[in-house]
């Protein structure tokens, strides 16, 4: 690669991160209270009233959890696009978030627990189970077409979402903290939880990152990888489980989102390339920025009512798949 | 169908060709849904003695038998008889268009929107009747579908992938709907999410049955030229028939069936989808069989919603949260035989 495709990836890298400071600024300073520049800074400072004050800190723990969620989720739709080689993989839409809510709220069911981010391992569970499942059942197709895939994912879905629902109806203790989590929402996540999804997160992101040269072999097709040198079973293997540690961490956090890891790697592949040593990176940052902004829109769309970040994410994703099928993507 | 399994019936001048396993399923179904029906009102703590059914039936119930038949579980059933064959009509009429099981109302997102339009009307523009929401909701995926594939309902492929996108779309809008207009109702949530017969009343029963008594006539009545679709369409324009201009009709019965059976029970999953399937698969025959599957659908939505009433651990769910369940599985087993096939 010449230097100055370098630079300008960089430079893309830079813009990227300069567009999630600006989303996350907005990210404070908008919502059902507009807030000034001078009354954060009075926050900050410890000069403002405690309501203030209070507004302030919901907005950067949701922010927090804004940047951490779209990014796992974002970087786990590169991972699953790579290793099956599919256009169309989303955690969401191929039912592994969905996994990891079902096995949150059986667990909670049984031990009465509410949400919390040390759900983190119980929803890893939750998402590796459903993601095996999901590509052995989709990926048998003999043509290995996107169609397979994505249908066996709306089936899982349907048939966890059906329990999900069963089990939250029939017991009124988790009713009320799961109703609006089974949908995605930002709201009511502190620091804490941050930190308990933390070790999932870095852990998905390191092997991500680590994965990412031997994804642009495996986008060569099969045979070439495998006569490139590299381990193709191997790297499948390890591919499921970072998109499961990450769409894991995000679930347990926020609930299941879908569509963040279907538009934000088809965005990053047409702002920086095909090559996965950027696209992780980029599709982070860009993830971030996504889910950020989405719950700005649901902040302040509907004032003085909230919609909930994943309806907001279904609303702006769903279209984007109707496009994608429209182009053609699915083939045939 | 040359294994004389046919007969031909004739009134006068008319002559009914009437396939024989056919017309067996039908008569075996009808007495099942009989069962279930009695099932339904007998059973459990507020059941209606079986001896007093007869009398109840014909007007002399009183006390608590009335209350029962004519409040509680007499709306109920009847509802869902007549949403569940409304549904199995869609379904037969629209895997028929598709030409393939997996593209029937469940998956086109069919059912989801006419959910979405149900919650819009009924929570934001009460004044409107919700069966009009459910009929604009229902046509308005099926057009979004239709248009984003590029190459209409021939791709199973990209109309599997569209509706999924449309369904999508329809859960985000009606869970903002209810989200921001329902906020303590479970029961009533669970209604308009998944479908419920828990609250359904005299007026669904009218609705639905008016409904059925025009779209099921219309669908038999049309059957013969939709079947004939099977066959490809140079053999329909051979005998006679304009292809396009049968599934667009075909299209337009199955989204008001659906839209009428999804304003009365909500969006209840994949009924639509397994109705028609069950009743092939048993009579063994490749033609649209509109009274079969509209039987099953009915008896598919009785059965689950006995076993929302009375069944341990399912007892009081939603009778949506059941169907999706079991259709879910299902479907899946479709897809793993249309795998092997290499259909998909």
């Amino acid at each position: 690669m010449t230097r100055g495709a370098s630079l300008a990836r960089a430079g893309i890298l830079f813009l990227a991160a300069a567009g999630l400071a600006l989303a996350t600024l907005a990210s404070l300073f908008l919502g059902g209270k507009v807030t000034g520049p001078g009354e954060v800074l009075a926050v900050l400072t410890g000069a403002a009233n405690p309501y203030l004050e209070a507004v302030l800190d919901a907005r950067i723990d949701r922010t927090l959890m804004g940047v951490l969620c779209g990014s796992a989720l974002a970087v786990s739709g590169v991972i699953i696009q790579g290793i099956t080689r599919n256009p169309l993989g989303d955690p969401g839409l191929l039912g592994v978030t969905v996994g990891s809510a079902a096995a949150v709220v059986s667990v909670s069911a049984v031990t009465g627990a509410g949400i919390g981010g040390r759900s983190v391992w119980v929803a890893f569970a939750g998402a590796l189970v459903t993601v095996v499942i999901v590509y052995a059942v989709g990926a048998r197709s003999a043509s290995g077409s996107v169609v397979s895939l994505l249908l066996t994912g709306a089936v899982v879905s349907a048939v966890l979402t059906a329990y999900i629902q069963a089990m939250i109806l029939t017991n009124p203790g988790i009713f009320d903290s799961f109703r609006f989590w089974v949908i995605g929402s930002l709201s009511g996540r502190d620091a804490e939880v941050a930190a308990a999804i933390a070790p999932a997160l870095i852990a998905g992101m390191l092997l991500a990152l680590l994965l990412a040269p031997s994804l642009n072999n495996l986008a060569l097709g099969e045979d070439v990888a495998t006569s490139l040198g590299t381990p193709v079973a191997l790297v499948r293997a390890a591919g499921i489980l970072a998109s499961a540690l990450l769409a894991a961490a995000a679930t347990a956090a926020v609930g299941p989102i879908a569509f963040v890891g279907l538009v934000v790697p088809h965005l990053t592949h047409s702002i920086i390339g095909a090559d996965h040593r950027w696209r992780v990176p980029v599709a982070a940052i860009l993830g971030a920025a996504l889910l950020v902004v989405a719950d700005i829109i649901g902040r302040i769309a509907a004032r003085p009512e909230e919609i909930m970040v994943g309806i907001v994410t279904a609303l702006v994703g769903a279209p984007f798949l109707l496009f994608a099928v429209r182009k053609g993507w699915a083939a045939r | 169908m040359g294994r004389a399994v046919s007969t031909v019936i004739r009134v006068g001048r008319l002559a009914f060709p009437v396939h024989r396993p056919a017309v067996l399923f039908c008569l075996v179904t009808t007495a099942a849904l009989v069962l279930v029906s009695a099932l339904t009102l007998t059973l459990g703590e507020l059941g209606i003695p079986l001896a007093e059914i007869p009398s109840a039936l014909s007007g002399g119930a009183e006390g608590t038998s009335a209350f029962v038949l004519e409040r509680l579980r007499g709306p109920r059933l009847a509802t869902a008889i007549i949403a569940g064959a409304l549904l199995g009509i869609s379904g037969a009429l629209f895997q028929t268009v598709t030409g393939n099981p997996l593209g029937s109302p469940d998956v086109i997102g069919l059912g989801a929107g006419a959910g979405a339009g149900v919650a819009v009307i009924s929570l934001v523009f009460p004044l409107i009747p919700s069966s009009i929401g459910a009929v604009l909701g229902a046509g308005l995926a099926t057009v979004l579908v239709y248009v984003c594939t590029g190459r209409g309902f021939r791709s199973p492929a990209r109309t599997i992938i569209a509706g999924i996108a449309v369904a999508a779309l329809s859960y985000a809008i009606t869970q903002y709907v209810v989200s921001t207009h329902l906020r303590d109702a479970a029961s009533q949530l669970a209604a308009y999410l998944v479908g419920s017969l828990n609250a359904v009343n005299a007026q669904d029963v009218v609705v639905t049955g008016i409904a059925l008594g025009v779209i099921l006539p219309a669908a038999i009545a049309f059957s013969r030229d939709v079947s004939m679709l099977e066959m490809g369409d140079d053999t329909a324009s051979g005998v006679g028939i304009d292809p396009n201009r049968t599934r667009t009709i075909a299209v337009i019965l199955s989204v008001f069936a659906a839209g009428a059976s999804v304003a009365a029970a909500g969006p209840v999953s994949f009924v639509a989808l397994t109705a028609p399937q069950i009743a092939r698969r048993v009579i063994g025959t490749s033609h649209v069989s509109i009274v079969p599957a509209a039987l099953t659908g009915a008896l598919v939505l009785a059965v689950a919603d006995l076993a929302a009433q009375q069944v341990p651990f399912v007892e009081g769910l939603p009778v949506g949260v059941l169907t999706l369940g079991v259709g879910g599985i299902y479907l899946g087993y479709l897809l793993v035989r249309e795998h092997s096939k290499g259909r998909l």
